[in-house]
């Protein structure tokens, strides 16, 4: 027998945040406030405090007018002033500021022109007339981005100045959502980062700072939450208040899913069922209305050996109220009847059972109520057949749910399906986006199948666009006016890092061209310059994405599989 | 609704509009008949400009970004049904009789085979995309070369792996599977393909088997698989390559059935009065 292969088993501090945290920096963090207050041995020894200082944080120095962060970014980390000030913006600031895209329709004749003006090489760019609101800087190994003439941009009236000591960012770092201001750096300030998974262990382990955070959850984001759920829309104001300080906030799966997913591609799917972290398992007492805050659940059902799916659950949806009014409405005890699982990170909201009946349930109309649980048993004894089609509100059968789950397309909201039945293979959809980006495709007409359904290699323009998490620049962010996720190619500083964290393979560095086709190159180091590419949803282009309307055949079309009654339309 | 159900109405829809404006059409052609009017002229006129907009379609292709020009689905619903009704123009126009001039009598089998290919491209175009999703490997069209040659690559290092072990892989790589690799399949092959020539071989290697030593197991399993991938290229190129050679000769013909019928058309204007 072949003795095994030896490996040191890797740590969670292999991959410091940066590796220039070094002990002085850490003895300087201890010396102020909230880490001088805390208790070190609280923290014990397999993740000390230092340990999470030095690996887990990172301290950067920022100039006057310097974005520090973006109002729409998708951001994984917290930061805490070490010294000077910066400044909040209260109104949200233009795309070209900021360094986004700002995508302006091709007028009629623009659209004409596309036929002659079109390079002959691949990858062209014009770089002479940049017009931008925003300036872009290399210094100490990063990208910085600045806005030109603060006070102009971000008046004294309609901003917020945030003092040394104070902390940022933090709901947005565990709540994957969207930073909800931009902040730039007002003179020079030194500002400490704490990236998420420090962030979680230090709340876990220091009362003060999550309560702290759990504090300002509970005053700027949780009662808005409660009153946007559908259920509780009839619920007074005072009733909403009792609810929101009864309720968890709890996190479930790794925030940094798309890191492991491929890897985890390759394991079995009983034990990849079997590794998703369970919010609520099929037989246990439901002990609360689970509202999804952020990311997808799986809601399956013992089958044979492993886990069906019976469908899934996304942002804004809710577990466990049918089960919860049976109970109430009855006096039974019926548990939880399917299971629900986090499918990469999830974020929820708990509102224990006694708070549903005593607030909820008397005080909704009684049309709301759903309708009562079947006796026990008869779910379990439905033939096999009835468990392959539609149930629980699921429109599609439950292997086209498995495949749409196991690869997570469930995140996609512009997917391009293909029906293979109708495809005749012509790549009119290649040529059309080709023509339309200057000669250059941006999408792979190859995909994974299922049935005749194919999901090409094209953006998808996720609900959780893990691409824009980390980029340096800001270049790719959310169109807030169309959910585009876009590029500007203008401030993409060719890092990479969108394109490694996509986890579909979605996005393309290339090298760029000028218009005789030459490589550009940079001036100091002499490398080709990289950009990163990708759908666009060809949101310069009137009248939506070329590859749709050149299908002659109704076979491919851009479609939001988060959307039931979109898969019901095309799978049902 | 479903996509289904809502492309069978967008069917019967389409059928019964077209079924109504070629009536319209025919019912003016034979009103102008029955009062004596000169209709050719009319039904030449129809037919001409539906040859034209049919046409149109592959200018609409050359200029996808133009989005003012409606999507490809509806220019091809529209080239399909304004296809269909031609032919019963046409019909009308030569008066259901048998063209007898050298031009008249060209340009018809001209308009045929352009509408026999129409309607032959509209059932592959229908029946080929479903018998490439059965075949399991998915491949473009341009990259089956490469892919073919890097087949042939792996089975020529998989066979040379066992040639000095044995000499029966030697002789029936040389023999059998090396001309399956590497030489292009046949003409019949490519008109009607089939998996006779793939399932034999895989037969000969599983009797081949036998001839093996036992550090050579799984050495067929590997060649069968690569002999049923390389069969699979070989039918999506036959089958790919016919709905794109099918559109070549489509559009080729009916830019000459263009160019002749206006010659049909000026001429007929032309001797309008007849010789004088």
């Amino acid at each position: 027998m072949n003795s095994p292969l030896k490996l040191e088993k890797p740590q969670r501090w292999d991959t410091p945040f940066d590796e220039r945290m070094d002990d002085r920096a850490v003895n300087e963090l201890l010396q102020i406030d909230p880490f001088a207050s805390m208790d070190e041995q609280a923290f014990g020894t397999n993740v000390p405090l230092r340990g999470l200082l030095k690996n887990d944080c990172r301290i950067t120095n920022y100039q006057d007018g310097e974005i520090v962060i973006r109002e729409g970014d998708y951001g994984n980390s917290a930061f805490l002033i070490l010294s000077g000030e910066l400044l909040v913006s209260l109104d949200s600031l233009p795309a070209n500021i900021l360094g986004r895209a700002t995508p302006k329709k091709k007028n009629f004749f623009q659209t004409l022109a596309q036929g002659w003006t079109n390079s002959k090489h691949s990858e062209v760019r014009n770089y002479s007339d940049q017009n931008s609101d925003c300036r872009i800087s290399n210094a100490e190994d990063r990208a910085r981005i600045f806005i030109q003439d603060v006070p102009r941009v971000i008046t004294a009236d309609r901003s917020e100045t945030l003092q040394t000591g104070e902390f940022f960012g933090e709901l947005a770092a565990l709540t994957r959502s969207p930073r909800t201001a931009t902040v730039v750096s007002k003179g020079n300030a030194r500002v400490l980062e704490v990236r998420w998974q420090g962030l979680r262990d230090l709340m876990k382990r220091d009362s003060a700072l999550k309560n702290h955070i759990d504090q300002i959850y509970r005053e700027f984001s949780l009662k808005s939450h409660l009153r946007e759920t559908d259920l509780l829309q009839s619920l007074s104001e005072d009733q909403i208040e009792k609810i929101a300080a009864e309720t968890c906030l709890e996190t479930f799966g790794n925030f940094d899913w798309q890191v492991q997913f491929k890897a985890a591609q390759k394991k079995d799917i009983r034990q990849r069922i079997h590794d998703e972290p369970v919010i609520a398992e099929r037989g246990e007492y439901p002990n609360g209305l689970i509202l999804i805050r952020n990311g997808f659940c799986r809601l399956s059902r013992p089958y044979g050996n492993g886990h069906q799916t019976i469908s899934y659950l996304g942002k804004g949806e809710t577990f466990g109220f049918r089960e919860l009014a049976h109970n109430w409405q009855t006096g039974q005890q019926r548990n939880w009847s399917l299971s629900l699982r986090a499918v990469g990170y999830v974020d929820i909201l708990r509102i224990p059972t006694f708070a549903v009946e005593q607030f909820v349930f008397p005080n909704i109309p009684s049309s709301k109520l759903p309708a009562l649980l079947p006796a026990a048993g008869t779910i379990s004894a439905r033939s096999s057949d009835q468990q392959k089609k539609k149930r629980r509100g699921s429109p599609v059968n439950s292997d086209l749910l498995e495949f749409l789950m196991d690869h997570r397309f469930i995140n996609g909201t512009q997917a391009m399906m293909i029906d293979m039945n109708r495809c005749t293979r012509c790549d009119d959809c290649v040529r059309a986006c080709a023509s339309t980006h200057d000669n250059n495709p941006r999408f792979v007409r190859q995909g994974k199948q299922h049935d005749n359904f194919m999901i090409a290699g094209a953006c998808m323009h996720c609900v959780d666009p893990v691409c824009m998490i980390g980029c340096p620049t800001g270049a790719i962010g959310r169109d807030q006016n169309t959910g585009y996720v876009t590029i500007n190619d203008n401030t993409c500083i060719g890092c990479s890092t969108c394109a490694n964290s996509c986890p579909y393979q979605n996005i393309r560095m290339v090298n760029v061209r000028d218009s005789k086709g030459n490589p550009m190159v940079d001036t100091h180091s002499g490398e080709p310059i990289a950009k990163a590419t990708k759908c666009d949803l060809c949101s310069d282009q009137q009248g939506g994405p070329a590859c749709q309307r050149a299908c002659p055949h109704d076979a491919l079309y851009r479609i939001d599989l988060s959307d039931s009654e979109q898969l019901e339309k095309w799978f049902g | 609704m479903t996509r289904q159900r809502q492309l069978k109405i967008r069917l019967i829809c389409s059928l019964a509009l077209t079924s109504v404006v070629t009536a319209c059409l025919v019912g003016l052609i034979l009103w102008q008949r029955a009062n004596l009017q000169n209709a050719t002229y009319t039904s030449g006129a129809i037919l001409l400009a539906c040859l034209f907009f049919l046409a149109g379609y592959s200018l609409r292709k050359k200029i996808p970004f133009a989005s003012f020009a409606g999507p490809s689905r509806f220019w091809m619903q529209l080239h399909i049904y304004v296809g269909l009704s031609t032919f019963l123009i046409f019909a009308v126009h030569i008066g259901f009789r048998i063209p007898d001039g050298i031009l008249e009598s060209t340009l018809a089998i001209l308009y045929l085979i352009v509408a026999s290919s129409g309607i032959y491209g509209l059932y592959i175009t229908r029946t080929i995309p479903k018998k490439l999703t059965h075949v399991n490997d998915e491949v473009i069209y341009e990259q089956i070369p490469v892919i073919r040659q890097q087949l042939a690559a792996q089975v020529h290092a998989l066979a040379s792996s066992a040639f000095g072990k044995s000499e029966t892989i030697a002789r029936f790589y040389v023999n059998r599977l090396s001309p399956f690799f590497e030489k292009p399949r046949a003409l019949a092959y490519i008109i009607r393909p089939t998996t006779r020539e793939s399932r034999k071989l895989q037969n000969e290697i599983n009797q081949l088997d036998r001839y093996l030593t036992s550090d050579q197991a799984g050495l067929s399993e590997k060649l069968i698989s690569m002999v049923q991938r390389k069969d699979n290229l070989d039918y999506h190129q036959a089958m790919q390559g016919r709905l794109k050679y099918w559109l070549f000769i489509h559009i080729g013909l009916t830019y000459s059935l263009l160019i002749i019928g206006v010659v049909h058309g000026v001429m007929a204007l032309a001797f309008h009065g007849g010789m004088r």
